[in-house]
């Protein structure tokens, strides 16, 4: 608020530490319970988290993490027990408290307001000011040291609904460092981040470390957590299963913690040569502003994996296929005849290509509506007799579709925004297998989800593809890419740069990064 | 996830705590589920006991019909909101219904002026879901302005003079009966199972739960959004043209000033039934208790010689309060 707020990080030191134990605590949690409505979200946590360290929250989706993390920033209460943060009691349900008292969360969902510019959204609630009046020349200033600090080039001046979603997240990352908190909460900061932006997020949480400041962190990325963390903590169905220093941890032992037993073997690429059915192929499609002539086809049998950082055209591409781009231009033939090239979702799905979206929350789900009535309503007319619909023909009909994503078929009555993440990617997917497409086009399949639930949707999406289906996959996790496509197409700035044959040579993460970078660096 | 539930509640750990709380947690949701049945049967109750004729038939029959257009117009106006729309032009296109009606009775007879009605009120309809499909206007001024609109060419259309056709069946439609019960509440009737029947059993009222729930979704899963949003305003104008016919035939008088507060009191009763400002979450029966609460209470007003004055002061708290209520529910959702 005021300008001496802006100089460094060391200042705002806990001033409540006064009673300084020689290995201070920064978190103390004991016997922390919170209910939702019948949902025992934590069942008593005791929990002890020293100062200055980066701490890792893992386990499966609902396991508690970011319930707990809520009660940390203030933004959910808990039902009992009591939770201290640097010697003073939080959990009053009171973000500005917490706020006050030095907590900054990032939180998994970005709370950034659309309209505002990236800079004033940096600044949001602490902007600089004299007597009232906004020092705009200062704020640009720390604006582009952050902008340095993350090593990206995002226009201050930019509406922030115009930014990539990984822009936001850097923008609502800045706004949590540029807080001067001395606990910072990321709830998967990385999740829509590529590689080099996750890299120098971890740079800055090391500086933020030197300057003595507590993280904690939560991330379903277990190697990123091994990388960067002090400590990991397990969380499983409410409770901490387990605490202890990364030394003495090891991926494969996180994974048992979290889910009681051992990860099978990830799912393999089957060096099947790809059917003899539909070929897709669609070239020269272009999109002013993100996808410049970029040329790909996709067989029966097959699936092409689309590698490449974010914003480098990936989501661009399939969303133009999917008809969602009336700007973008392209030729599409399907099997050597060409077909007009789809300027609206209903002739791209005449065409039998759909789209499953990024983010299942905004442009996949009906939240409100039934696990069913989602899956049902790409094909209404699949279980209705005259216009009407029957309830239990919609149950019947959609039951073996969401079974075989792993999807418990007792919930299908469910709404949809009471299901679990991994829950709703399942029905999200069992959409488009309910009403198959020839080609089916996943962006992020995996976002955000539970190592299980991750590995059901990878293994089915391949067994669909083994089936007859073409699948054009992206997703920021290369390792996803690399281990169900059968060929991977590499993008770059809106470009494609190269192209990978698993069936010439395995693929690997570092050969798409490599193609995705070298012309990076050429430009 | 956000709670924001106002005091902390002490929760013990017990087992037999345990289903004490679950018990409590029922009610709570049935609370938040039916809340608006318990409402009715409290606005009920006091009906009785400070309208003692309240319960008699001929009391109730005056109640429903005169309540049965603007439960009309409200369940055309739940096809509009569950579908994530808003309407406030119906109130102009009910009066245009009524000086339509009332200005060619005579000229093309009960029929014709009946058609012409149908017809103006699609087109009404019509152009309300193209500006707010097509133009992407929202919905609020959208309707605000073809309300204007349609209002205007009520006036021109009546010269702004009472309308009164001498056709002698004119007020039949609107003081007539079959088995005794005014024709305007078979209308309504009618007009409820239909709508119900539509909205929840049908492909296309499951899709306008759809749209209205994430009309990104919906297009997504190939539904013709644009189509299915806009025929919400037709089944609207349609309701509000055929209520103003109605109205028109019972006074025996067509009048451009018709309908005034009718926009406000259709919102009223879906909002308070229960049905979701935001889209994609309500019911038609929830429109019917919506209906049958300000029914009953402006009935026992009226018995009471409450000033109408007041009474408006008291609907516009209802229907804030409903929409709190609503807003409250949801921040209670995990």
């Amino acid at each position: 608020m005021d300008e001496a707020r802006g100089v460094t990080h060391t200042q705002m030191t806990p001033p409540v530490v006064a009673v300084a134990h020689e290995d201070r605590r920064a978190i103390v949690a004991k016997g922390v319970e919170k209910r939702f409505g019948g949902t025992h979200a934590l069942k008593g946590i005791n929990l002890s988290l020293a100062q200055g360290q980066i701490h890792a929250l893992v386990g499966e989706n609902g396991a508690g993490k970011s319930t707990l993390l809520g009660i940390i920033a203030g933004r959910v209460r808990q039902t009992s027990g009591t939770i201290e943060v640097l010697g003073k009691r939080q959990g009053h349900g009171d973000p500005r408290q917490a706020r006050r008292d030095g907590i900054a969360a990032i939180y998994q969902e970005l709370t950034i307001a659309p309209a505002l510019s990236a800079r004033a959204n940096v600044f949001l609630g602490q902007s600089y000011s004299r007597l009232g009046f906004l020092s705009e020349r200062k704020m640009q200033h720390r604006f582009a040291e952050l902008c340095t600090q993350f090593g990206v080039n995002i226009s201050g001046d930019t509406p922030a609904s115009k930014l990539s979603v990984a822009d936001q997240q850097m923008i609502e990352i800045m706004r949590g460092v540029q807080s001067k908190a001395s606990v910072v909460l990321f709830d998967e900061p990385t999740t829509s981040l590529a590689p080099p932006e996750r890299d120098a997020l971890f740079r800055v949480m090391h500086d933020l470390r030197t300057d003595g400041i507590t993280m904690i962190l939560i991330s379903h990325n277990l190697d990123e957590v091994l990388d960067i963390a002090d400590t990991v903590t397990v969380f499983k169905d409410g409770e901490v299963v387990a605490s202890d220093s990364t030394a003495e941890w090891t991926k494969s032992s996180l994974v048992r913690a979290m889910i009681g037993h051992d990860l099978a073997a990830p799912a393999v690429r089957t060096t099947k040569q790809p059917h003899g059915g539909h070929r897709f192929s669609a070239s020269r499609v272009c999109l002013e502003g993100a996808i410049d002539d970029i040329s790909v086809d996709v067989s029966a049998g097959e699936i092409v994996g689309i590698g490449g950082l974010v914003g480098s055209g990936r989501t661009s591409l399939l969303r133009s296929l999917a008809g969602l781009e009336p700007q973008s231009s392209g030729i599409l033939t399907i099997d050597g005849t060409a077909v007009a090239w789809p300027r609206n979702v209903r002739s791209a799905l005449a065409a039998g290509i759909a789209l499953v979206p990024e983010d299942r929350k905004t442009q996949g789900l009906v939240l409100g509506r039934s696990a069913a009535e989602n899956v049902a309503m790409t094909r209404y007319s699949k279980v209705a007799h005259l216009g009407l619909v029957s309830d239990v023909a919609m149950r019947r009909a959609v039951a073996p579709v969401a079974r075989d994503y792993g999807f418990d078929p007792e919930r299908l009555e469910v709404a949809v925004r009471s299901l679990s993440g991994g829950n709703q990617q399942k029905i999200l997917l069992s959409k488009w297998q309910f009403r198959p497409p020839r080609l089916l086009l996943v962006d992020e399949p995996t976002r955000g989800i539970d190592i299980g639930a991750k590995e059901e949707i990878l293994t089915t999406l391949r067994r669909r593809a083994d089936e007859g289906l073409a699948i054009l996959l992206v997703s920021s996790e290369l390792e996803e890419i690399v281990a169900i496509s059968d060929r991977v197409i590499v993008l770059s700035e809106g470009r494609r740069v190269a192209e990978l044959d698993g069936h010439v040579a395995p693929l690997g993460v570092n050969d798409i990064l490599h193609s995705a970078f070298r012309v990076t660096h050429n430009a | 996830m956000p709670d924001t539930s106002a005091s902390p509640i002490h929760v013990p750990t017990s087992a037999k705590d345990g289903t004490a709380r679950q018990v409590r947690e029922a009610l709570v949701r049935s609370f938040v589920e039916y809340g608006m049945v318990w409402a009715l049967l409290a606005v009920m109750t006091a009906a009785v006991v400070f309208h003692p004729r309240f319960l008699d038939p001929i009391n109730l029959t005056n109640v429903l019909s005169q309540n049965a257009l603007v439960g009309i117009v409200a369940i055309g106006m739940t096809f509009v909101i569950i579908g994530g729309g808003f309407d406030l032009s119906v109130g102009a296109i009910f009066a245009l219904g009524a000086v339509v009606y009332a200005k060619w009775a005579d000229p093309f007879g009960l029929w014709g002026a009946a058609g012409c009605v149908f017809a103006v009120s699609l087109v009404c309809g019509t152009v309300n879901g193209l500006i707010v499909t097509k133009l992407r206007v929202n919905p609020f001024v959208a309707t605000l302005g073809t309300g204007s609109v349609f209002g205007g060419l009520a006036y021109i259309v009546s010269n702004s003079a009472p309308l009164t056709p001498s056709h002698l069946g004119f007020s039949l439609l609107g003081t007539g009966r079959l088995l005794g019960i005014p024709i305007s509440i078979w209308l309504l009737i009618l007009a409820f199972v239909l709508g119900a029947l539509v909205l929840s059993r049908t492909v296309y009222g499951r899709s306008i739960f759809a749209i209205g729930g994430n009309s990104e979704a919906a297009r997504l899963s190939g539904m013709p959004v644009d189509l299915l949003r806009g025929s919400t305003y037709m089944i609207t104008a349609i309701c509000s043209g055929l209520a103003g016919m109605v109205l028109a035939s019972r006074l025996g008088v067509g009048q451009a000033d018709m309908g005034s507060s009718i926009a406000l009191d259709a919102i009223a009763i879906v909002v308070i039934g229960g049905t979701s400002l935001m889209g994609g979450e309500g019911a038609m029966w929830r429109t019917v208790i919506g209906l049958l609460i300000l029914a009953t209470l402006s009935n026992v007003f009226n018995a009471l010689a409450l000033s109408s004055n007041y009474q408006l002061v008291i609907k516009g708290t209802i229907v804030v309060g409903a929409v709190a209520l609503d807003v409250f529910s949801r921040s209670r959702r995990t």
